[in-house]
């Protein structure tokens, strides 16, 4: 039954998720820690940097209570070198590698359940706590890199040491790894994977409609000929081993 | 398949030639109320054509053909030059037909083909979705996108769509 939504998250509300991001606000009032859902916020004093959500701290930012200090990634060197990166002939084929992720914390629990275990839990991009506040690595661009910028350098201009050539470089940036990924629409195939590491949300976003619709419709017409494959397969599988007790499985309702 | 997807209905509306085995004098309406003889032939819908060529209980009563819209002229043409196709004027829910023929029709070189088109065709629309002021004044783009079939103008609206949404997200986010 179609519904009325694509699948996949609409802009607005990657920018949503966006705004949960932490950065480091130099506040200029000081505030009580705040009951929110997401937990107590940091106890802000006024000459100490404090990590707050994105959406708190440009609030605190419009009403003058507050200053937001860009991430190391967001500086003109760090995205000069990142543009570098990008625009070599020897890295064309793949993306700014995405912040190295921090390094495992699981370890072995004999004697309790592992998953209920929040140490044992491993953040991956959308989670990682320190990625757009003044901790950031400056090398690597997070998972939210195109919305936090646009919202920073719109709503946070003054906070930028150049923020006309921090705009610039980073509508240059889009741009390359916008073509980039262009080219890598050509790999797409019926059965094949994309290596798509480094891709921002929002870049996902602007693409998921094209690449789920490609791969679908080669799916399709390679149905025939997978299926044969698998009677093939199948007819194999009894006549070398006897009775093989493998699960039919049947991907065909699988939607990306 | 999915029973309420309009897509797969309208996909089964799409006509195949089929050749009768046997007469058949109750099925007068299909020819327009001429009689149905042996070796009569009929344009009949994909899942008519289905069912009086499929059945296996009793001998079928006819058999179905490769429609024109998949036949060699057009393979050769989709050899030559993917791009340059019309492939609405062969068939609406071209890939669609071509999926459910070669269900029926075991042919790898026509899966390959239709492949091949696809995946150049998709590049081609991405391009063309992306930047959609040559669409409207009616530049030489206009042909291309006029003979998308339905698979390929959802592709193209999913992908036009996207691009939209990010660029409003941008511009109104630098409003407010």
């Amino acid at each position: 039954m179609a519904l009325p939504l694509a699948p996949g998250l609409t802009p607005s509300e990657v920018a949503f998720l966006c705004e949960m991001e932490l950065v480091t606000v130099i506040p200029r009032q000081r505030l009580p820690s705040l009951e929110l859902l997401a937990g107590p916020t940091a106890r802000v004093e006024p000459p100490f940097p404090t990590p707050l959500p994105l959406w708190f701290a440009l609030l605190l930012k419009r009403q003058r209570r507050a200053n937001i200090s860009p991430p190391p990634w967001l500086s003109v060197e760090s995205l000069t070198a990142i543009l570098d990166f990008e625009t070599d002939d020897r890295t064309a084929g793949v993306f700014t590698p995405a912040s190295p992720l921090p390094t495992s914390t699981t370890e072995p629990y004999m004697d309790r359940d592992p998953y209920l275990d929040s140490k044992s839990l491993e953040s991956s991009p959308p989670f990682i706590i320190d990625s757009s506040t003044a901790r950031a690595p400056g090398d690597a661009l997070p998972y939210h890199w195109l919305e936090l910028s646009h919202l920073l350098l719109t709503h946070a201009a003054d906070d930028f040491v150049d923020a006309d050539t921090v705009r610039r470089l980073v509508r240059d940036l889009r741009e390359v790894r916008m073509s980039k990924l262009r080219k890598g629409f050509g790999v797409l195939d019926a059965g094949a994977g994309v290596k798509m590491n480094g891709v921002g949300a929002m870049e996902i976003a602007e693409v998921r409609g094209f690449v789920g619709g490609v791969v679908d419709g080669l799916r399709k017409l390679n149905k025939s000929r997978e299926e044969s494959r698998r009677e093939r397969e199948l007819e194999e599988r009894e006549s070398g081993m006897g009775r093989g007790g493998y699960p039919d499985d049947d991907d065909d309702d699988m939607q990306l | 398949m999915a029973y309420f997807s309009p897509t797969s209905i309208l996909t089964d509306a799409q006509k195949v030639p089929c050749t009768f085995e046997l007469a058949v004098p109750h099925l007068k309406p299909l020819n327009s109320g001429s009689s149905i003889d042996q070796g009569t032939k009929l344009d009949l819908p994909l899942w008519m054509g289905e069912m009086l060529a499929l059945d296996t209980h009793t001998d079928p009563l006819a058999t179905m053909e490769m429609p024109t819209a998949l036949g060699q002229r057009v393979m050769n043409a989709l050899r030559a030059d993917a791009k340059s196709v019309d492939l609405r004027a062969q068939a609406q829910w071209f890939y669609g037909l071509g999926e459910r023929m070669l269900f029926l029709f075991e042919d790898d070189e026509m899966v390959d083909v239709l492949t091949n088109t696809f995946k150049k065709r998709a590049h081609e629309i991405a391009d063309k979705a992306q930047n959609t002021r040559g669409v409207q004044q009616g530049g030489d783009s206009n042909d291309f996108v006029m003979g998308l079939d339905e698979t390929e103008r959802l592709l193209f609206r999913s992908s036009h769509e996207s691009t939209q949404a990010v660029k409003k997200w941008f511009e109104t986010s630098s409003r407010a």
